[in-house]
């Protein structure tokens, strides 16, 4: 059975291996090129006397990278579903369209072991092959993460670390059973492709920042804290409410924010802070290129007496592999309910 | 021995559609079966519930006293053929012989090899390339190799040439001679069966219309030409499967399970095609029961 399993995808093996090799061979010359200009840099900008600002530098790079970058998150993101596409789908409903399942299922071994050893062989081919795909991307984009500081955004938690071994063991399952459910390969294909998409879109929407219980803090605006804000709105209307945008604590995920609130807790109107925003307005420019706002300690030393705060809810940094973890398993469990679906389904299929 | 399939009001239904009707057989061992009938009697069902891949939706089945499918030890005594015989057209033929060894306890390399010799057949060539009759023979080869006590054949030689149905069906009495293997083969024509098979199941609108041994069949049926009259004017015993009438004269076909009474009419021995294609054209119930039936009735 693993001979014949083994025979089966011996090709699909080797295009697979070849795509990986080559990306591998991609990542490590420019992931190489990366480390060496980002600790260059480093090196200059923490020289006595260094010409440009860490930030800038550090700014220049990460620009410079973000092309590289995303094309790299796009392939992590996508080994997943190509997984389940091309190895899943197919796995039973090519030997159903083709009638092949008459002969596998009638050598002398169970339809049971027929799966199980499919199952199990592909299924950790592609857990394999996502595992690799994601080490490597992590490898790679370890400088920039580090710059960024970013770690629970959509493209940098579904592409980094363990997470794409759950997705791919989820969407090789799902492949599966969409094939054993609609026996046809390509509608096969297109239902995995769609069901993953949504599966992910759900879980990364709905469920990733509810699974933990979030942190709320009430950040008070005055000088210091307004310093640091990378926004601050005010509506368009005299009634509408004001938008600030506070940092969280270092690496964390903010989950929301409350606009400005003033000390009962209601959100102050834009009216209220008029007179700081006109004298702002009045000492020139805000947006300075490539830093925070400058002028808004100013603002916030103007808005200090008003008493005013916003509430952030977020993750704490710590809670980054507890997170992956979770979604890893949560994954598994499906894909492990998908296969029991599969092995019940296929004593009744003809 | 245990009879090759044993099966009791065995019925298949798809949704709302009946496959197979109260089916009860019991086919005793050692013999070529042939099952006949139009397409759609449920052939295909009866023999996929005979292997396993179906499992009925009422009564019973056992082959060779085991429930069909219900482990390796089954799955290694019963080989099945599917329409069309698929094989996968990526692997070479040399390829499929490697899959039969590795996946049956009993598998017979040297038969496989030399069949595929004698078939001419290349052994690195891509199964996907081969003619109709050689996949067929492939196929066999296949099922034949891991030696099973069983062989069920389903339409084998449907999509075959003439000449390559006489050379699959000789094949295939080579094959099964040699180890008393039992063979279940369906066709839609009798005349394909014809020359290999001694038991005959013609099976007509889902159900089992004429179960039986060759000779036995032949020698119960006769084709009667009398003067015009009423199948009820006929004599007890005789179960009329078909009536025609001219004017002056009737024609009938009865079985008669024992020696034909001597009668005002003229009788003549019914061919097996004759007879399969009675029963098929009178599908929906016999004309009139033989007496003996007729009483229990009451």
């Amino acid at each position: 059975m693993i001979w014949l399993t083994w025979r089966q995808f011996r090709t699909q093996t080797l295009l697979a291996a070849a795509l990986l090799a080559a990306a591998a061979v991609y990542l490590l010359i420019t992931g190489t090129q990366l480390r060496h200009s980002y600790n260059a840099d480093l090196l200059s900008c923490h020289a006595p006397n260094a010409q440009y600002t860490c930030m800038g530098l550090l700014n220049g790079l990460q620009t410079q990278y973000n092309g590289p970058l995303n094309l790299i998150e796009l392939l992590v993101m996508g080994t997943p579903a190509l997984v389940g596409i091309f190895w899943g789908a197919p796995l039973i409903a090519g030997e159903l369209e083709r009638g092949t399942h008459y002969m596998a299922w009638n050598q002398s071994v169970t339809r049971g072991r027929w799966l199980a050893v499919k199952l199990c062989a592909i299924g950790l081919a592609s857990i394999v092959t996502a595992g690799l795909v994601s080490l490597l991307m992590t490898w790679w984009a370890s400088p920039l993460d580090t710059m960024s500081g970013n770690r629970f955004g959509t493209q940098a938690f579904n592409a980094r670390n363990i997470a794409p071994l759950g997705y791919a063991a989820f969407a090789f399952v799902l492949g599966v059973a969409l094939g054993l459910l609609i026996r046809r390969t390509l509608p096969a294909m297109a239902a995995t492709l769609a069901v993953f998409i949504a599966v992910q879109f759900l879980v990364t929407v709905a469920v990733r920042p509810n699974v933990m219980p979030s942190t709320t803090t009430t950040v008070p605006i005055n000088q210091t804290t307004m310093s640091q804000a990378a926004r601050f709105d005010r509506s368009p209307q005299d009634t509408g409410p004001v938008a600030i945008d506070l940092p969280t604590p270092a690496g964390a995920w903010n989950l929301g924010e409350t606009p400005a609130l003033n000390s009962a807790g209601r959100p102050i109107q834009t009216s209220e802070v008029l007179t700081c925003w006109s004298q702002l307005l009045s000492k020139g420019p805000v947006v300075v290129k490539g830093g925070p706002p400058a002028g808004f300690g100013s603002l916030g030393a103007c808005l200090a007496p008003l008493n005013l705060h916003v509430n952030i809810s977020y993750l704490p940094a710590n809670r980054y592999w507890p997170l992956q973890w979770i979604e890893t398993a949560l994954y598994t469990v499906l894909a492990a309910l998908l296969a029991a679906f599969c092995f019940r389904r296929v004593r009744r299929v003809s | 021995m245990t009879a090759i399939l044993e099966a009791h009001a065995l019925g298949m239904q798809y949704g709302r559609r009946r496959a197979l009707t109260d089916c009860t057989l019991n086919i005793p061992p050692g013999h070529v079966v042939g099952l006949v009938g139009p397409n759609g009697a449920g052939k295909s069902t009866l023999l996929k519930l005979a292997c396993g891949l179906l499992n009925p939706t009422s009564g019973s089945i056992t082959v060779l006293g085991e429930t069909p499918g219900s482990g390796r030890e089954q799955l290694a005594r019963v080989g099945f053929l599917a329409q069309d015989a698929p094989v996968y057209p990526h692997l070479s033929v040399a390829d499929h012989l490697r899959l039969g060894a590795h996946l049956n306890p009993r598998w017979d390399q040297d038969f496989a090899e030399r069949r595929v010799a004698q078939l001419g057949l290349d052994p690195t060539q891509k199964a996907g390339k081969l003619s109709g009759g050689q996949r067929a023979q492939l196929a066999l080869t296949v099922a034949a190799g891991k030696r099973p006590e069983l062989l069920l054949l389903d339409e084998p030689v449907a999509s075959l040439d003439p000449l390559a149905r006489r050379e699959f069906l000789k094949h295939l009495m080579e094959s099964v001679a040699d180890n008393d293997t039992s063979v279940v083969l369906s066709s839609h024509l009798i005349s394909d069966l014809e020359r290999v098979c001694d038991y005959l199941i013609v099976l007509v609108s889902s159900r089992v219309r004429l179960a039986g041994e060759v000779d036995e069949v032949t020698a119960a049926h006769h084709r009667i030409v009398c003067t015009r009259r009423e199948p009820d004017a006929l004599p007890a015993g005789l179960q009329v499967i078909s009536a025609e009438h001219t004017d002056r004269q009737s024609t009938f076909v009865v079985r008669s399970d024992t020696p034909l009474p001597v009668g005002d009419w003229a009788a003549e021995p019914l061919g097996m095609e004759d007879l399969v294609l009675t029963y098929m054209e009178n599908a929906d119930s016999s004309l009139r029961p033989a007496t003996r039936d007729a009483e229990v009735a009451r």
